[in-house]
């Protein structure tokens, strides 16, 4: 098969035109009731670190602060960070994210108004407040922790 | 004759529509329901964000409510089974908050003015103002809403709680940053932030300056505000002990301007640097200085939600009980009547959301079996009690029931 130029570079444009509407967009997904177990089975036999944050939580701004640093020096952390505001406040979100250089990474927040449900989905015992964070070994047992995550406590409950 | 079967028509219509109306008491309906049938732009109770309830004088119910940067203000005659059309209050929009712990305040004075306070977020950097406005032509129209807080600062100015006392003296306290932006400012630290408050004698025509009741309070939690004596009023907040510590703290506060040394009301050991966004609720019990109190914890000694009675004299408290425990369970409301103590709650049974109540009829000391009120598979917000002079009502807004008022009985 010989190979066209022409259709090559039609292609790309086509895949641009497709993938670059979202893209431009943000990289906040919807977080509803199933989320959680797929983001579990995403990370099969992996740890992973989850951060829970929202608008009106200043503690939050500290933990985001940390985060954002740690995306930029180790781009591969498995690391989900899901926002517990509606889905419908995503702008004010994005533009909080992208004060801790976060803007950059797949986010999710809270896209279903029985929110009760939601916070049971990710943790049954977990009261709501936050910051709330999760350290999940490979085997996907877990230790919880509340308030501000620094960099030293992630060090400590996630040594992976 | 075409005219009369015109008039048996209509009259055959009007029997027609009113069977249901008699056969079946009207039931609260959700906003869905109601804007697929009367339009997607229905401006109703039941679609309202976050509804604050009082009755007036005369035992009409007026319910204040957010929509699209709005604040409405809508009355009932019959207890909450029908509503008049809602007015709205700000004529300009603004971003007036609406979630569990910041919702409008509606209070109606004894001469019918309607007193309105609430919360405007002004940037998504915890800043905000404390807005009032009212009306004193029977809810018919309001007054141009007004900023509260005085210190002129861009800052956080936010979860205004509002109380008339006995004698008439309005309260309005909030959490103000504007001590922790000084603090900052010089490089200090300033664990979370400062408790506010003023006062009008005037039914909200003038307000006094504004006087802080205390540094280092907790930025997101509802301030609960119970009567103490005729001009008095108590209020319990979320409080910063030893930096680290978010338990309760009690203080009164006076017309004057004066406050008093704050107690610490709770010992739960909750160490976290985090926004619980769980106030409390607190009512006067029986005894003159004593209140009734409910609040959430997840504290090292207390964990869920409880119950005691604080007495302002001794400083201590009795009858301590934990009400739930359940990670669920939260957003405690207390109301009085009579001899009888009602504390309504939320639960999470890991499918549904349960309404649970409980009461007791001894001050505190014992309590009847929770028992659950209502349940929803859907969103729904913090139940409240409304207290009149013929009883105790539920007010609770969920998408699934629209927005609820109902008597409670202790049977």
């Amino acid at each position: 098969m010989t190979r066209n130029p022409l259709r090559q570079w039609l292609a790309g444009v086509a895949l641009c035109v497709a993938v670059l509407p979202g893209a431009l967009a943000d990289n906040i997904q919807d977080f509803g009731p199933q989320t959680f177990a797929q983001l579990k089975s995403q990370f099969a036999g992996k740890p992973f670190v989850v951060s829970l944050w929202s608008i009106d939580c200043a503690p939050c701004r500290v933990e985001l602060d940390m985060l954002g640093k740690l995306k930029q020096d180790d781009a591969s952390f498995p690391l989900v960070v899901i926002s517990t505001d509606s889905i419908e406040n995503r702008e004010e979100a994005v533009d909080i994210l992208q004060g801790h250089g976060l803007d950059g990474v797949a986010t999710w927040m809270f896209a279903d108004t029985f929110v009760e449900r939601l916070r049971f989905s990710i943790d049954p015992m977990w009261y709501g407040e936050l910051p709330r964070s999760y350290f999940f070994a490979p085997d996907h047992s877990f230790t919880a922790h509340s308030g501000i995550l620094t960099a030293e406590k992630l060090a400590e409950l996630f040594p992976y | 004759m075409p005219m009369s079967l015109t008039i048996f028509e209509r009259i055959c219509l009007g029997l027609l529509l009113l069977v249901p109306a008699l056969s079946a008491p009207v039931q609260a309906q959700s906003c869905e329901a109601l804007r697929a049938a009367q339009g997607q732009d229905l401006i109703s109770v039941h679609c309202g964000g976050a509804p604050s309830a009082a009755f007036d004088a005369d035992g009409h119910l007026w319910v204040a409510f957010v929509l699209d940067k709005h604040v409405y203000v809508s009355r009932s005659d019959d207890r909450g089974v029908s509503f008049s059309a809602p007015v709205q209050v700000n004529a300009e929009p603004e971003d007036a908050e609406f979630n569990g712990e910041n919702r409008p305040k509606i209070v109606v004075a004894a001469d019918g003015a309607v007193l309105l306070s609430w919360t405007t977020k002004t940037s998504n950097q915890f800043t905000g103002e404390i807005r009032f406005s009212r009306s004193v032509d029977g809810g018919r129209s309001f007054a141009m809403p007004r900023t509260v807080n005085d210190d002129g600062l861009h800052t956080g100015h936010r979860f205004d709680s509002m109380f008339l006392t006995p004698s008439g003296k309005l309260y309005l306290t909030w959490i103000d940053k504007r001590d922790m932006e000084a603090t900052l400012a010089r490089n200090e630290a300033y664990p979370g932030a400062a408790i506010y408050y003023t006062v009008s004698e005037d039914l909200g025509a003038s307000f006094m300056p504004n006087v802080r009741v205390s540094h280092n309070s907790c930025e997101c939690c509802r301030i609960a505000m119970a009567p103490h004596g005729q001009d008095n009023v108590a209020i319990l907040w979320r409080q910063i002990f030893d930096e680290h510590i978010r338990d309760h703290a009690i203080a009164v506060l006076s017309p004057q301007g004066v406050v008093s040394e704050l107690s610490r009301a709770t010992v739960d050991d909750w160490h976290i640097d985090a926004c619980p966004h769980h106030g409390p609720t607190m009512v006067p019990a029986a005894q003159d200085g004593q209140y009734h109190m409910s609040w959430f914890s997840a504290g090292n000694l207390h964990s869920g939600i409880h119950y005691a009675r604080y007495d302002l004299a001794t400083d201590t408290s009795a009858n301590l009980i934990k009400v739930d425990g359940m990670p669920g369970a939260g957003h405690p409301s207390l109301a009085v009547h009579g001899d009888t103590l009602y504390l309504v709650w939320k639960g999470f049974d890991g499918t549904a959301s349960l309404l649970q109540m409980m009461h007791s009829v001894d001050d505190g000391r014992s309590w009847s079996a929770p028992r659950t009120l209502m349940t929803t598979l859907q969103g729904s917000d913090h139940p409240l009690l409304i207290t009149s002079p013929s009883g105790v009502f539920l007010s609770w807004s969920s998408e699934e029931h629209g927005y609820v008022f109902k008597e409670l009985s202790n049977d």
